[in-house]
């Protein structure tokens, strides 16, 4: 063949290919994604992050912290719980479907109730058996939990989804986990913890690899041997007695943005039951 | 091939890519020996936690990125770029056309380079993956990338023997390739942002683009114009060739995804799919490669044969790797885990820094005309980086593996997970310290070989220096 | 190094033809690839995250069965449609609506009355709580595009919330009310209302 035409065509063919699929498919379906509505509910998600939490992801985007962390959690599966609510009026009947379908519970009291009567099953299976109980006049409901090392870990409740990212730039998905995830980190440590773990992990966690970001903050003699307000509380003989260490505004910000991290209600599309009240409104 | 009477000498085409490749060779040797020599720094950390704790130019998580875009945009882009001009010239049979550009072009890239690694390490990287240069360093990047294509395309134009060779087609695709992915990535991630997860999916894209198939393209396209070579036969089947052209860059472009991101499913099904059908390429890449060579009764004795040798099978195994990183099951185990990193330094440095490796030192001495300053120095370079290499990417694949699997385990705490790969960064660290001897003895070559040419340049006086190309165009 | 790279016989390179089993073992590969994406992809859906497969699967997998469920889905209908008046504490709005915390109409035991309301609409003097409300624009028959379900769970939504107690009404009992309804123009006041079966 003589004619270069053809390479150019196979480079066009290809590689647009995957641009359209790709580039232009993932702008025209996330990249307009909107807010939604927390499942069951009418609060908006996800809110926008506070001035200091967006501010802490230039910090955190700056570090360089995606090197080690994720900010993702995985899903392996989803199942199902039955959980009986009520016996409704007629006991006996109840008692006598849950002799068929579990025996464990056939003697089931209303006093016992809500109990837990299947859990880890398919949707099919609970449906049907919570049928038949509805059938026996009991109110029973279906609880679905998502499921995963990720998730048994306590890294998060459900996966993580494109909403969850929403506000962000850059988008610091992470690749690596030399250290844990972070998806939900917002819901373990607090402001104060987070700001200790940043100047010395190790004394927050032993056997952490984590390198203490102490260029974040500043150390200084502490003022008439009373700490300032901004002063960290760190335990004893991590720096002299007569010192103290105060967070920078980067370090501030950076551990806003860890505690604003928390992707941990309902969506449709990574549904799941709440054991407890929904996030957004306990706070 | 049909002489004619104005038939350019082989040495007047070696001599015209002299200052280009001088000017691309030696920055990328500079460039790689930093960049080993950075990513030893940033591995340190996990020997020495608070080693750089007061230090934010060296902290890990800045460090690292700029350690690994050193030896992608530092040492690999350039380098390729300069053994693509040579194959363009020595296919065409015509001395480089616009020979000023590539010049030009290289300096402007590795100032880009500097400008780029400067912007991570004082933290104002884009935060995305292979991305991290920002701004100023994409368009110094791109703009030498452009000045470069010129000047090869219109030595590609201007070539005596219409016939395409093999590696026209990877190569003159790859010249194409970057300036699309490149550019449409920094200008959705970086000009002008698009919203949320859309853009890890490009970013995505961007890296599996430029990692897997720009490499595969420029390295495959050269490794099929230098085994013949060393071989001393034509290529095993042309049509296979083509037919590993075109399957590699329809499915190899549409890889990337991983599992289980917080994207919708069709994008990493398609990933996982694309992935499947890339054993389709791979399966010809190694049929042509060990047809080509097989029975050749050429020796390599640590020489540019054996790099490309090596390099080549290295691609298949790093390609295997990425493959084994896409099937659903597997990916489960060793996604997030140091496995991914094993496969892109293989990638990096097993298959491609070996191949342009091997390049380098079979064209450098023709470019020069004369012998390399350590000759000796090929071998031990090679066996350097073969040692190295199994430390860094075997003792990071295996502890990716194990690492995953007890990630996948809730009951093993993660403190646990983590000290049970520290072991093996004892391996990979004694690894990149190979590397980086090997590229020291690298290195050693091009510089000795540059300033001996320089000054003998000097020496020759002020008539050589307006025509330095006949000065030295008599072949030793 | 002893050859010359551009010997010319090796610049060429022979031409075989691609082996068949090659793209036998791609076609092959190409619908297994197929029937993976098929099973895997959600077809494109954005909603849909693996590990679910379908839009279909995951639409089953939402937590909306017993009644707290239809509690929760009733808020939602109830905020967009009648929030605005009733108030979303369901006070109600001087001058718009009367409220429905604790008012008898939405605790009485039946639930005739409470289907027939949105389903009409309702005009004139209204008694709640023992005080006469009068409300210039009354209340048009917005419930009357509304599905039986949402209907039903706006109901049992405003009977189980701010401090109402009472039962459930289901989407059949919706169905038989408006089944039942006779005149096509809104309820005049509590006078024509308690004419209507509690």
């Amino acid at each position: 063949m003589k004619s270069s035409f053809p390479i150019f065509l196979a480079v066009f063919v290809a590689l647009g290919a995957s641009f359209g699929g790709f580039v232009v498919g993932g702008i025209s379906q996330l990249g307009t994604e909107k807010q939604t509505t927390v499942l069951n509910s009418t609060d908006t998600y996800p809110l926008q992050r506070t001035g200091d939490a967006t501010l802490g992801l230039q910090v955190y985007r700056a570090q360089g912290c995606a090197a080690c962390h994720t900010t993702q959690v995985r899903q392996d599966g989803m199942t199902c719980d039955v959980v009986l609510m009520g016996a409704g009026k007629n006991l006996r009947a109840v008692q006598k479907v849950l002799g068929e379908i579990a025996p464990a519970d056939k003697d089931l009291a209303t006093n016992q109730l809500p109990k837990t009567i299947f859990s880890g099953v398919t949707k099919e299976v609970a449906g049907d058996n919570s049928d038949k109980l509805t059938g026996a006049g009991a109110k029973a409901e279906i609880h679905i939990n998502a499921t995963g090392a990720d998730i048994s870990r306590g890294w998060g409740i459900r996966q993580s989804v494109a909403e969850d990212f929403l506000w962000d730039y850059p988008v610091q998905l992470g690749s690596l986990r030399a250290g844990p995830d972070l998806a939900n980190v917002g819901a373990r440590y607090t402001m104060n913890l987070q700001l200790q773990h940043l100047y010395a992990p190790q004394s927050v966690d032993k056997n952490s690899a984590m390198p203490p970001f102490k260029y974040l903050f500043v150390v200084r003699k502490k003022i008439n041997g009373e700490l300032s307000p901004d002063a960290l509380s760190l335990p004893k003989g991590i720096v002299p007695d007569d010192s103290e260490v105060i967070p920078t505004d980067d370090a501030k910000n950076l551990a806003a943005y860890l505690v604003s991290l928390r992707a941990d209600v309902p969506l449709y599309d990574a549904p799941f039951t709440p054991t407890v009240s929904a996030p957004a409104e306990k706070k | 091939m049909n002489v004619n009477e104005n038939k350019i000498s082989v040495s007047e085409i070696d001599a015209s890519c002299r200052v280009p490749l001088l000017a691309l060779f030696g920055g990328a040797a500079l460039w790689l020996v930093i960049g080993l020599a950075l990513s030893i720094v940033a591995s340190l950390t996990f020997h020495k936690p608070d080693m750089f704790a007061n230090c934010a130019w060296l902290t890990y998580g800045r460090v690292q990125p700029a350690a690994n875009d050193l030896i992608l945009y530092g040492f690999c882009i350039p380098a390729a770029l300069g053994v693509m001009l040579w194959i363009f010239a020595r296919l065409s049979q015509i001395p480089i056309v616009l020979p000023l550009l590539p010049i030009v072009a290289a300096n402007i890239w590795h100032l880009g380079v500097v400008v780029g690694t400067l912007v991570i390490l004082s933290g104002n990287s884009t935060g995305f993956l292979w991305l991290e240069y920002g701004r100023g360093a994409f368009v110094l990047l791109l703009c030498a990338f452009f000045l470069f294509a010129i000047s090869a395309f219109a030595t590609f134009g201007a070539r005596h023997h219409r016939e395409l060779h093999v590696s026209h087609w990877f190569l003159i695709a790859a010249l194409l390739w970057f300036p699309w992915i490149y550019a449409a990535a920094n200008f959705f991630l970086v000009i002008c942002p698009v919203r949320g997860v859309a853009q890890a999916v490009i970013d995505w894209w961007f890296a599996n683009n430029l990692i897997f198939v720009w490499l595969a393209l420029v390295g495959i396209g050269a490794a099929f114009y230098f085994l013949p070579k060393f071989a001393g036969r034509p290529l095993h089947n042309h049509y296979l060739a083509l037919f590993a052209f075109w399957t590699l860059i329809i499915f190899g472009t549409w890889c990337g995804i991983p599992q289980g991101a917080p994207v919708p499913a069709w994008l990493p099904a398609a990933s996982t799919v694309a992935s499947a059908l890339l054993i389709i390429p791979l399966i010809a890449i190694a049929k042509i490669s060990v047809k080509t060579v097989y029975g050749a009764n050429t020796q390599c004795k640590g020489g540019p044969f054996c790099y490309i040798k090596f390099g080549t099978a290295a691609f298949i195994l790093s390609s295997l790797m990425l493959i084994a990183q896409a099937c659903p099951h597997f990916s489960r185990v060793v996604g997030f885990t140091w496995f991914g990193p094993a496969q892109t330094q293989f990638q990096l440095l097993g298959f491609f820094a070996i191949v342009i490796l091997g390049g380098f030192y079979e064209l450098m001495l023709r470019v020069m005309g004369c012998e390399l300053p350590y000759p000796k120095f090929v071998r031990v370079q090679h066996w350097l980086f073969i040692a190295g290499l199994v430390l860094l990417v075997g003792s990071l694949a295996v502890a990716g593996i194990v690492q995953g699997m007890k990630l996948e385990n809730p009951k093993i705490a993660f403190d646990d997970v983590s000290s049970a790969t520290l072991i093996a960064f004892r391996f990979s660290t004694t690894g990149q310290l190979l590397l980086l001897l090997g590229s020291f003895l690298f290195a050693a070559n091009i510089f000795v070989m540059t300033a001996r040419w320089k000054f003998g340049l000097l020496k020759s006086g002020w008539k050589a220096l307006n025509a330095p190309l006949q000065a030295s165009e008599v072949k030793s | 190094m002893n050859h010359d790279l551009s010997n010319s016989k090796s610049q060429t390179s022979t031409h075989l033809t691609v082996p068949i089993w090659i793209i036998a073992l791609m076609l092959t590969l190409i619908f297994l690839g197929g029937v993976y994406f098929d099973h895997h992809s959600g077809w494109f859906d954005a909603k849909v995250y693996g590990p679910y497969q379908s839009a279909g699967q995951l639409a089953a997998y939402q937590p909306l069965s017993g009644e707290a469920a239809i509690v929760a889905h009733g808020k939602q209908v109830y905020e967009i449609n009648c929030g605005t008046c009733h108030g979303p504490d369901g006070m109600g709005m001087p001058g718009k609506a009367p409220p429905l915390a604790g008012s008898e109409w939405v605790n009485a035991k039946g639930f005739h009355r409470l289907v027939e309301i949105p389903q009409l609409g309702l005009n004139g003097t209204i008694t709640v709580k023992g005080q006469p409300m009068n409300f210039p624009t009354g209340m048009a028959a917005v419930g009357s595009a509304m599905s039986d379900a949402d209907l039903a769970a706006i109901l049992t939504y405003i009977r189980a919330s701010w401090g109402n107690n009472a039962d459930a009404v289901t989407a059949d009992d919706v169905k038989a009310v408006r089944a039942s309804v006779g005149g096509h123009h809104a309820i005049d006041g509590d006078v024509e209302l308690k004419t209507i079966p509690e």
